[in-house]
């Protein structure tokens, strides 16, 4: 795809006087390699967290969803927020695979492999809570249309929590197999490089006998092409179907038509965010800087800077809509998310995602990689907060005001979410020592044309 | 002879030569077993592999697999019937009619059993008197299933035998008797005539024996004044229905004033039907101090202290008298008030009646007088409610006599005077210094435990009796089960040391068809209706009364401190139930607290005194405690800042504080009957503030409306009879086409309609004018549906389990309409946030409006769209089903309800010890009905709108072979039943005769929400008030 020429006053992708031999070396170090006392210690915090949040869940799922801190009023509060928030988060490794490589947005091929991967594992936790958070987890089957023999009962097509598994495994599974086409010329580089013999045997087995030749490569590129076709439709479909959670529903503030690509925006808003967070720290512990240059940290806070203005603009809409609208609950839900009982998430959603991306209109400030972690972070939690102010300040008063009370956490709640966050890390970090992390084998196709090296020589012709 | 028996054989051989066979018989082991032989050899012992210790093992091996092998389940021996009664057909109910009355609470009911085992209480339509059942005695049948029941006669807290029990205390009787030594029998008041013949064949049997009558809450001072005035002592019969214009000072007559029962009747006033375009409905004005159910549910409220409602009858009689008396001036406000008030009464004249709850005889005499003046035909003149009889100065005496050691022997059933006594602590252990002492008493309650002899009495519902609670008007209470435990009804306890060998039954027939039914009326039938009328009339003296003495008396009365005004709560009365789950589960109808009992404080004193009331993060409510003081009493409570609340007073609810006979859950609150000293409700207390935390399980935490007078719709009787119904009651209108449409026209709704008008449609009708807020309903729907119970720590984090809750709102402003004026009135955004934060506090003397709210049963139902397992779904009879077994618990119905009526199972609610309640105990499940699933954890359950009994009327019609009959179905639902004053309705809208189908005609009719789309099938009646601006 790649050798075209490049104009000059692009920044380089590749820096460091990089050959191909060089970022097969590059690339392979940490599966080569030994894991560094500070990896252990890492993964040993997310594993403790990861068992805390399986003893959470099995005390839940053993005495009863009563452990928690919700109420007859507020039927969803931490869970179904962990939930989107980690859907959302899933949203920009398909984004950056898919949409990206159909606009040949060629700065995408350093990070588009971490992206993916974030996306299957926050797909993963996201996919706990819709099983954790029934009553009957054990009866978790019966959501999925499956024959069955307890007479004429069928799921119904018209609960868009129905939609939600649809929506959810389908984007899970077109998001794995694009990821595993992907890898498959990667893990074949490690197989050819692999000395000792097991390791050989794994890495052949998972490059399904990658051999290289010409054809490989063509049906490698038409694969990806025809599965970025079909991700493409699915970046927006995904969040869609998770908004229709609430747009369809009738309580003031959730009913909302402007849901579904609010959420869109905001997935990939906060998937952006995450995606920062990730590779600023693997770049450094990976000694990855020279293929997730500052240029790919500038281009991504730009999308984030972007996409929160769209969120920004999306909650004043929402703000208007509900003055404009004269319905009186749809107007005090929308006061009362602002000033009531949860001012504070409210607010601490603002300025999370409105207010703090606006920052990377200053370049230095989107160029500095300190200030950019930071936003990520603060990103990441604004956008938690999005959900748990659409979630509990819509429900906790809604109609009738005999209903109205309060939502708060219980120990449970918050080990729960603690515990996917450990998941999460467990899974990267086992992902960053065995996963070639950089799409090797397509950002050797830019090489040539976006290694600083042969931009070097070409611009001095 | 020998010869002749049948020998029978099992082979040839046998037959041939039995000694063969004989020989083998003894000789079971063909080969001698070498034991011995093997036990001698020493070497292969020694070299076996078995050793001593392998043997144990094995040994210990297999007895334990055989005894585990050998294990089963308990086994529940059940019994068949071997000839089956007759009309007991399994999962067919039986209702029997019997009454009730426990010296607080008097009913005349209709018993559901099924099986033969009590499950249920309705009322009995048969009676004239309506004695309908209240919350309490709805859940009076939980009582007779308590765990806490005493099972068996105790002597000094050693079980006994019945036979040794009545030996030892005739005994001792005797003893007494022949030393002449003084025995009193304290009971609650006795209404029954049978049980008033035993007491006095007892009484004439040991001479030394004299019978006390005393009321917890004593109602003595009205009967004095009866007593005084028209020479019977006897509660006056007033008849609510007859009145036009209603002045209550001070009486809660649809809480528990004089046994109460009014509320069908005031309700029938309350409804305003249009006769040729015009509605009347009575006026009601309520001059109290706390805010009660029924200020709640008066016209105008004036809160205003006691002693100034004294002041004001007094000027009040001045008026109707023409006296010409000095007194000392009311405030302008008052006067002004007081000037309206006389207008109105003298205007409406005999139609007016004036009720007044003041503990004071010399107040009752005004009363009694004012209406005699007016000529009210509201006071009956030939009837009397006999439901209280305790005078105050008898009981006083026989105290001040157990006191001074001045009695021997003190026998008492039906009271609790060791709890209900202000100096319960020197009573109790007087109690103990007593000669002999005798508690016929279902538990070992405060009273019991000080006493030589407990005899375990049976509930009603195992018991025989009858009650004249009016007179002429009789009921009959008859068992419905046999004795649970070795228990006995006091009666029969007294027969028996009558030494009379007649039974509480025979004694009970015998004395009716002597005494009391006329030649031609038969006994089976009395038993059958439950309730039988003789025309009996009382005349009245008209002694002459010193009124002025009365007016110096009532004017003279001043308090220092605050003016304590001691109240019953609906849930919770005189406290005898104090171990019922379901009622100390009940929450209050005025604050929606349950599991306690608290100060009442208006908000003004709080603010002086510093106290507070204050959600936590999760919504639970908390207050600070107050130090109540009086004299040398002091008990100290949590606080609750009471809307309506007169400044200056405080209310403290009777019933709570129990510490024996209840289950460590249900030890909750203060005993109150501490500070009832001289049987007056009324008390002047220091009141302390102490800031430690309580921590209140109240269901309901926003209290005011927020303007929305959508939700609860309401107008004034004077708009409602000039203006068309679309001022008063508009339907609401959404856009289509940018044109506003109203919303149930057909082109706004994107759902496919089926035909509805096939079949049964079952619609409820709630009428907010006739809903007194009494809670009835909410108990019968726990009873009917098995509704698990979840406790105080459960209800703080906002989730109890009713399916029927009744929603009670303030007014922020004087009047909701100037709610919803001041939300219409709002221009811009800072604005907004004042007036809705204005909002968000009630008024200091606010309206108050109650709304029953339970699953509405959309016909485009919200939960049903968005279940993925379609367990929520509607039925082609109007219902949204919940079916429980395929529910997986997502809980998106309930966030996507708009009424927020239904409850998650958040936990296992039965067999589970955190929550100790009737569900966790096999006697308390035996109220469980039958035909309800008790629905277990991880599910979503709300209202059925009761389709196990509309069901079982309508199998039952078809088993007749004839149409359902035009209201059948109103008592099919538990709430419906329930409802004394008929403000619900329920039943078959595609019934055109029926009730509910004409209710929907009504023009008053709305829906909740209905902007929304959601079609409910619950409609409400706007709220008429009959207001007085100048009030």
């Amino acid at each position: 795809m790649g050798s075209h020429y490049e104009a000059p006053i692009r920044k380089p992708l590749v820096t460091g006087n990089k050959s191909y031999h060089q970022i097969s070396v590059d690339v392979a170090r940490p599966i080569e390699g030994v894991a560094n006392q500070k990896w252990w210690i890492v993964f040993g915090i997310s594993l403790i967290l990861f068992l805390w949040g399986i003893v959470c869940i099995i005390y839940t799922i053993s005495t009863g969803i009563g452990v928690w801190g919700l109420n007859k009023t507020v039927g969803w509060a931490w869970d179904i927020t962990n939930f989107v928030w980690w859907i959302g988060i899933g949203h920009a490794g398909t984004l950056i695979s898919a949409v990206l490589l159909l606009f040949r947005q060629k700065w995408r091929m350093g990070i588009n492999r971490s992206a993916e991967a974030m996306t299957i594992f926050s797909v993963i936790q996201a996919g706990l809570f819709p099983v954790i958070h029934m009553g009957r987890p054990w009866l978790a089957y019966w959501i999925v249309p499956i024959p069955n023999q307890f007479g004429s009962l069928w799921v119904n097509f018209n609960s868009p929590l129905l939609w939600d598994v649809f929506a959810i495994s389908t984007y899970l599974t077109i998001s794995l197999v694009f990821w595993w086409t992907g890898l498959l010329p990667d893990f074949a580089m490690i197989r050819d490089r692999a000395i000792k013999p097991f390791q050989k045997k794994i890495y052949s087995l998972v490059s399904f006998g990658w051999s290289g030749r010409a054809k490989d490569w063509q049906r490698f590129e038409e694969v990806s092409l025809v599965l970025a076709g079909l991700a493409t439709p699915l970046v927006l479909s995904v969040h869609t179907i998770v908004s229709f959670d609430f747009a369809t529903s009738v309580i003031p503030g959730w009913h909302t038509t402007i849901f579904p690509p609010y959420f869109v925006a905001g997935a990939i808003f906060s998937g952006f965010a995450m995606v920062q967070t990730l590779l600023i720290v693997m770049r450094k512990v990976c000694d990855l800087e020279d293929y997730i240059t500052l240029q790919h940290i500038e281009l991504m806070n730009i999308v984030i800077m972007i996409t929160g203005s769209l969120v920004g603009c999306a909650y004043i809409t929402e703000l208007f809509i509900a003055w404009y609208s004269g319905v009186e609950y749809e107007q005090y839900a929308f006061l009362n998310r602002a000033t009531g009982p949860y001012w504070w998430a409210y607010w601490a959603m603002m300025t999370c995602n409105v207010f703090s991306p606006q920052f990377m209109w200053i370049k230095k400030l989107r160029t500095s990689i300190v200030f950019s972690f930071v936003i990520s972070i603060v990103v990441n939690i604004g956008m938690w907060f999005e959900r748990f102010v659409i979630i509990v300040t819509s429900l906790h008063r809604d109609y009738l005001p005999s209903s109205w009370t309060m939502f708060s956490p219980t120990f449970v709640d918050i080990g729960i979410f603690i515990g996917t966050i450990g998941f999460f890390f467990v899974l990267f970090l086992l992902y960053a020592r065995t996963f070639p992390v950089i799409a090797q084998a397509e950002v050797k196709t830019i090489l040539k044309s976006s290694g600083d090296n042969y931009k070097k020589l070409r611009d001095k012709k | 002879m020998n010869k002749n028996i049948k020998k029978y054989w099992k082979s040839e051989i046998e037959l041939t030569d039995s000694s063969k066979v004989e020989s083998l018989r003894n000789n079971e082991f063909v080969e001698k077993l070498p034991v011995d032989d093997i036990l001698s050899d020493k070497n292969s012992l020694e070299n076996s592999n078995t050793n001593r210790r392998d043997f144990l093992k094995y040994l210990g091996f297999s007895t334990s697999a055989a005894v585990l092998a050998s294990c089963e389940g308990p086994v529940h021996k059940s019994v068949p019937y071997v000839i089956q009664p007759e009309r007991i057909r399994p999962g067919i109910s039986n209702y029997y009619a019997t009454s009730m009355f426990d010296g607080y609470d008097c009913a005349n009911i209709l018993v559901k059993t099924r099986e033969g085992r009590p499950i249920k209480i309705e009322n009995n339509k048969l009676a004239k008197f309506h004695g309908s059942a209240n919350a309490r005695v709805h859940a009076s049948i939980l009582s007779m299933y308590d765990s806490a029941r005493i099972q068996g006669p105790i002597h000094l807290g050693k079980d006994i035998s019945w036979d040794d029990f009545d030996t030892k205390i005739i005994e001792k009787l005797d003893l007494l008797r022949f030393s002449n030594k003084p025995v009193v029998l304290m009971t609650n008041t006795i209404v029954s005539p049978t049980t008033s013949k035993i007491i006095s064949s007892f009484t004439e049997k040991y001479p030394n024996v004299t019978h006390v009558e005393y009321d917890s809450i004593s109602e003595s001072s009205v009967l004095d004044a009866h007593e005084m005035m028209y020479g019977i002592r006897a509660i006056p019969y007033y008849e609510f229905d007859k009145a036009k214009y209603i002045l209550s000072i001070g009486a809660d007559f649809l809480g528990d004033w004089l046994g109460s029962n009014y509320d069908a009747d005031y309700a029938k006033g309350r409804i305003p039907v249009k006769i040729d375009g015009t509605a009347s409905m009575s006026k009601h004005i309520q001059i109290e101090s706390n805010m009660s159910v029924t200020g709640a549910n008066a016209d105008s409220r004036i809160p205003i202290s006691s002693s100034l409602q004294k002041l004001f009858l007094t000027h009040l009689y001045k008026k109707v008298s023409n006296l010409n008396i000095q007194l000392p001036e009311l405030d302008d406000k008052l006067s002004s008030n007081l000037n309206q008030i006389y207008d109105d009464l003298i205007s409406y004249g005999s139609s007016s009646l004036v009720v007044c709850g003041i503990d004071d005889i010399h107040a009752q005499i005004l009363t009694n007088s004012i209406n005699d003046l007016v000529k009210s035909k509201c006071k009956s003149t030939s009837k009397i409610s006999l439901l209280r009889q305790g005078k105050n100065k008898k009981v006083t005496d026989l105290i001040n006599k157990i006191y001074n050691q001045e009695i021997s022997g003190l026998i008492m059933s039906g009271v609790n005077p060791a709890y209900s006594l202000p100096n319960s602590k020197q009573f109790s252990e007087s109690l103990e210094k007593l000669d002999f002492s005798v508690n016929i008493s279902m538990k070992m309650d405060e009273t019991s435990s000080k006493c030589q002899y407990v005899a375990a009495s049976s509930h009603y519902l195992e018991s025989w009796a009858d009650f004249e609670f009016i007179n002429g008007e009789y009921s009959i209470c008859q068992p419905t089960i046999k004795t649970l435990f070795d228990t006995r009804q006091p009666e029969e306890c007294l027969l028996k040391w009558s030494n009379s060998s007649e039974s509480m039954y025979e004694t009970l027939k015998e004395n009716w068809t002597t005494n009391i039914l006329n030649s031609n009326d038969s006994w089976n039938k009395a038993i059958h209706d439950g309730v039988y009328s003789l025309d009996k009339k009382v005349n009245f003296n008209n002694n002459s009364i010193d009124v002025v003495n009365s007016i110096n008396a009532l004017i003279k009365n001043k308090t220092k401190n605050f003016e304590l005004f001691l109240y019953s709560k609906i849930g919770m009365g005189d406290g005898q139930r104090a171990n019922n789950p379901w009622l100390q589960e009940f929450p209050d109808p005025i604050s929606r607290v349950s599991w306690d009992n608290y100060l009442t404080v208006s908000k003004k004193d709080a603010e002086s005194l510093g106290l507070k009331n204050y959600n936590e993060s999760n919504g639970a409510l908390n207050s600070n405690y107050a130090k109540v003081v009086l004299e040398d009493e002091e008990i100290k409570l949590p606080v609750i800042i009471q809307p309506g609340q007169a400044i200056g007073t405080v209310g403290i609810s009777f019933g709570y504080g129990r510490t024996l006979g209840v289950k460590s859950e249900m030890k909750t609150g203060s005993n109150a009957f501490l500070l009832y000293k001289d049987f007056s409700k009324l008390q002047d207390v220091e009141i302390k503030p102490v800031y430690e935390i309580h921590e209140f399980a109240c269901v309901q935490l926003h209290n005011t409306l927020m303007g929305r007078g959508d939700i609860v719709r309401e107008t004034t009787l004077e708009l409602f009879n000039t203006k068309d119904k679309n001022y008063w009651n508009p339907i609401p209108v959404v856009s289509k086409d940018h044109i506003e449409t109203p919303v149930n026209k057909r082109e706004v709704d994107i759902w496919e309609e089926f035909d509805r008008s096939i079949g049964h449609h079952f619609n409820l009708s709630i009428d907010l004018n006739a809903c007194t807020g009494c809670g009835a309903c909410v108990i019968a729907c726990h009873a009917e549906n098995n509704v698990p119970v979840v406790g105080k720590r459960e209800i703080r984090k906002s989730r109890d389990m009713h399916w029927l809750r009744i929603d009670r709102y303030y007014s922020s402003d004087v009047s909701f309409e100037d709610d919803n004026k001041n939300k219409d009135n709002i221009s811009g955004i800072s604005d907004s946030l004042t007036v809705f934060g204005q909002m968000e506090d009630p008024n200091e003397n606010p309206q108050v409006v109650f709304q029953p709210v339970m699953c509405q049963h959309c016909n485009h139902a919200p939960c049903e769209t968005v279940c993925p397992v379609a367990a929520s779904s509607h039925g082609r009879q109007g219902q949204n089903h919940m079916a429980y077994n395929r529910c997986v618990g997502t809980r998106y119905c309930a966030n996507n309800c708009p009424y927020k009526v239904r409850r998650f199972n958040w936990f296992l609610y039965n067999n589970n010890d955190e929550f100790d309640f009737n569900m966790n105990d096999d006697l308390g499940k035996m109220v469980l009905n039958p035909d309800v699933v008790v629905r277990s954890r991880g599910v979503m359950e709300k209202c059925s709108f009761c389709i196990q009994s509309t069901q079982a009327v309508i199998l039952k019609a078809k088993n007749e072979g004839r149409e359902v009959d035009k209201n059948e179905f109103n008592d099919a639902c538990a709430c419906s039943a329930a409802c004394s004053t008929g403000a619900m309705s329920f039943g078959d809208i595609n019934n055109k005769e029926s009730e509910v189908y004409k209710r929907k005609k009504d023009e008053r009719v709305y829906h909740l929400l209905e902007y929304v789309g959601t079609k409910p099938n619950v409609f409400y009646h706007t709220k008429v008030r009959n207001i007085d601006k100048s009030i």
